[in-house]
C-alpha cells in the first residue's frame, strides 16, 4: 500500500490547529510514523533547556528496542546533539534527516573535509538507539528535538518521499514545541502583571487605611462582600459577573476610598460631629479618587465604581445625586458593601450596630438608598449565613 | 540482574545488555530480585530505588545481609544529594548511582566497568 505522504501531513497539520498540549501532538507524531510508515520503532527526544539536555519524551515500536519515556537523554555534549548544533557538520545531509548508511560510506571514504570524529561519535549514538535515519527538529537554529527512527519492517531503504515526510513532521513538532513555549511564556508573563497590579492596587489601598484609622481592615471586608454579592448575582441571573467584571469589582472594592487620600486627616479621624464644610471635603472623596485613577484608561469601569459608590437609588446621594439604573451596577454593589461594614463596625464616633439592625436598616433603604435588587441578594445572602 | 518494577525499564535493558552479550536475568520487585540472587549468584545488580511494594533500599538491605561483596549500581530518578535514600545506600555500600533520564553510552561504560574481572 502506498501512503499518501501530503494527506498525512493534512492530518498532522490539522492535529496541531486542534491540539495545543505539544506532548499529545509529539504521541500522535510518533505513533503516525510506527503505524503508517512501518518502522521497527521511533523515539523523540525533546529539548529541556534549564538542564541542557534532551530528554527521550516517548518511544514506540518494538519491545526490546523500544525505550521507555524519561529513561534516556542526551547531553548537548552528545556528539549526535553537537553534530546537529555544528553548521558545518549538518551540511553532509544538506539539512536533512542524518542518514547512517550514508555517515558510514563517508566515513569510509578518504574525504577530509569532514569532521570525522564528530561524525564518528553521531553514527555510534546513532547505534546505540538501534536507529538508521535521525531527524532534526529545529526552530530557526534552535534545536529542539532530534526523531530517532529504526529500520523499516519490510528491511526496505527510506525513499526520498518518506524523508520528506520525516522533515515535515520534524517541523510540525518544531512549530507545536515553540508554539506551545510562546503560549506559556505570555501566559506567565500575563499573570506576573496581573499579579504586580493587583498587589500595586492593595499597596494603594494601604495607603488609605493608614491614614484613615477606623476604617482598618474596612478596605478587605468590603472587597470580600462585594465579590460575594456579584457571585450570588451572577448565579442567580447570570448577567453580570464575567471574569472581567469580577477583576473589576475587586479592584474598585479595594480602591473605593482612595480620594481619602486628598481628605485632610484631622477630618477623617474627628471624633466630634463635623461641620457643614467638613462634610463637604468628606463627600469630595470619590471625585478625588476619580482625579487619582482617571490617567489609566483601562480603568474606566473601577473609576465609575469609585466615583458613584455614595449615590443612592432615590438620587439623594453624591456626587451627582444619579437615580436608579442611572448608577453603575458596581458602584451599586459597592455601595451595599460598603454601608453594611460601616455600619457594623466600631466608629470613633459611635459604636456598632450588630448585624441583625443592619440587615434590617439594609432592608428598610431598599429602593431609596440601595438598589433594590442588589440589597435583596444581600439579604438573601445573609440568611444564607454566607456573610 | 536488572531489578525494576516497569516492565518497559526491564525489557529494555535486558535487550541493550544482551546485544552486548552480557547474561542478563530480570526481577520485577524486591522479593523476586531476593530468589533469584540466590539462585544465580549474578555479578552485578541494577536495582531501582523506587519500587512499588519493596523499594530498592529494603532489597538491598535484604541483599546486603546475604552478601556483602556482590556490586550495586542503583538506578535513582534523583540526584544522590538530593535524594536521603542514597544516604542509606552509602552506608550499606553501593559501587554507584545511574540518574534516569540517562545517557545510554554512560550506563554501557559503567556497567562494563564494573563486569569488568
Amino acid at each position: 500500500m502506498t501512503i499518501n505522504y501530503k494527506k498525512e501531513l493534512e492530518t498532522a497539520a490539522k492535529s496541531m490547529i486542534l491540539v495545543h498540549e505539544p506532548d499529545v501532538l509529539i504521541k500522535m507524531i510518533a505513533r503516525t510514523i510506527v503505524h503508517r510508515i512501518k518502522v521497527s520503532h521511533a523515539a523523540i527526544l525533546l529539548h529541556e533547556k534549564d538542564r541542557s539536555t534532551y530528554v527521550l519524551d516517548i518511544s514506540k515500536g518494538k519491545v526490546g528496542v523500544k525505550i521507555p519515556a524519561g529513561f534516556a537523554r542526551m547531553d548537548t555534549d552528545n556528539p549526535l546533539i553537537q553534530f546537529f548544533l555544528d553548521s558545518k557538520s549538518r551540511k553532509i545531509f544538506n539539512g536533512g534527516p542524518f542518514l547512517l548508511d550514508k555517515a558510514e560510506e563517508i566515513l569510509s571514504g578518504d574525504s577530509d573535509d569532514v569532521a570525522k570524529e564528530l561524525l564518528k561519535g553521531a553514527v555510534h549514538q546513532i547505534g546505540i538507539y538501534e536507529s538508521v535515519v535521525c531527524v532534526p527538529s529545529y526552530f530557526r537554529d534552535e534545536l529542539l528535538a532530534l526523531l530517532m527512527l529504526g529500520k523499516k519492517s519490510d528491511g526496505s531503504a527510506f525513499g526520498q518521499d518518506e524523508l520528506d515526510f520525516f522533515m515535515a513532521l520534524a517541523s510540525d513538532v518544531a512549530m507545536a514545541i515553540r508554539n506551545a513555549q510562546l503560549f506559556r511564556e505570555l501566559e506567565n508573563e500575563l499573570e506576573k502583571k496581573k499579579r504586580l497590579f493587583f498587589n500595586t492596587t492593595v499597596a494603594l489601598a494601604a495607603a488609605i487605611e493608614a491614614k484613615d484609622h477606623y476604617t482598618h481592615g474596612h478596605t478587605n471586608r468590603v472587597t470580600s462582600l462585594g465579590l460575594e454579592i456579584a457571585r450570588k448575582m451572577a448565579h442567580q441571573n447570570k448577567t453580570y459577573a464575567d471574569a472581567a467584571f469580577m477583576e473589576n469589582l475587586h479592584v474598585a472594592c479595594l480602591l473605593h476610598d482612595i480620594g481619602k487620600i486628598g481628605v485632610p486627616e484631622s477630618i477623617l479621624n474627628k471624633i466630634e460631629p463635623l461641620t457643614q464644610d467638613e462634610w463637604v471635603k468628606i463627600k469630595e472623596h470619590p471625585v478625588i479618587g476619580v482625579n487619582i485613577l482617571q490617567s489609566i484608561k483601562e480603568l474606566d469601569e473601577v473609576i465609575l465604581g469609585v466615583k458613584y459608590h455614595h449615590e443612592r437609588y432615590d438620587g439623594s446621594g453624591y456626587p451627582e445625586g444619579l437615580k436608579g439604573e442611572q448608577i453603575p451596577v458596581i458602584a451599586s454593589i459597592i455601595a451595599v458593601a460598603d454601608a453594611f461594614d460601616a455600619m457594623t463596625t466600631n466608629r470613633v464616633y459611635r459604636a456598632a450596630k450588630s448585624r441583625e439592625v443592619a440587615i434590617n436598616e439594609i432592608q428598610q433603604l431598599s429602593g431609596r438608598q440601595f438598589h433594590p435588587l442588589i440589597a435583596e441578594v444581600f439579604i438573601t445572602l445573609c440568611r444564607e449565613g454566607r456573610i | 540482574m536488572i531489578v525494576d518494577d516497569e516492565a518497559d525499564v526491564r525489557e529494555f535493558a535486558a535487550s541493550f545488555f544482551r546485544k552486548r552479550k552480557i547474561e542478563v536475568e530480570v526481577a520485577g520487585s524486591g522479593e523476586e530480585a531476593l530468589t533469584l540472587f540466590e539462585k544465580n549468584k549474578p555479578g552485578l545488580i541494577l536495582l531501582d530505588i523506587k519500587m512499588s511494594g519493596m523499594d530498592g533500599i529494603e532489597t538491598l538491605e535484604a541483599i546486603r545481609k546475604k552478601d556483602t561483596q556482590v556490586k550495586v549500581i542503583m538506578v535513582t530518578g534523583k540526584k544522590p544529594e538530593e535524594d536521603e535514600a542514597c544516604k542509606r545506600c552509602e552506608e550499606l555500600g553501593v559501587e554507584g548511582y545511574v540518574h534516569k533520564p540517562l545517557e545510554l553510552d554512560e550506563l554501557e561504560r559503567i556497567v562494563l566497568k564494573e563486569l569488568r574481572p
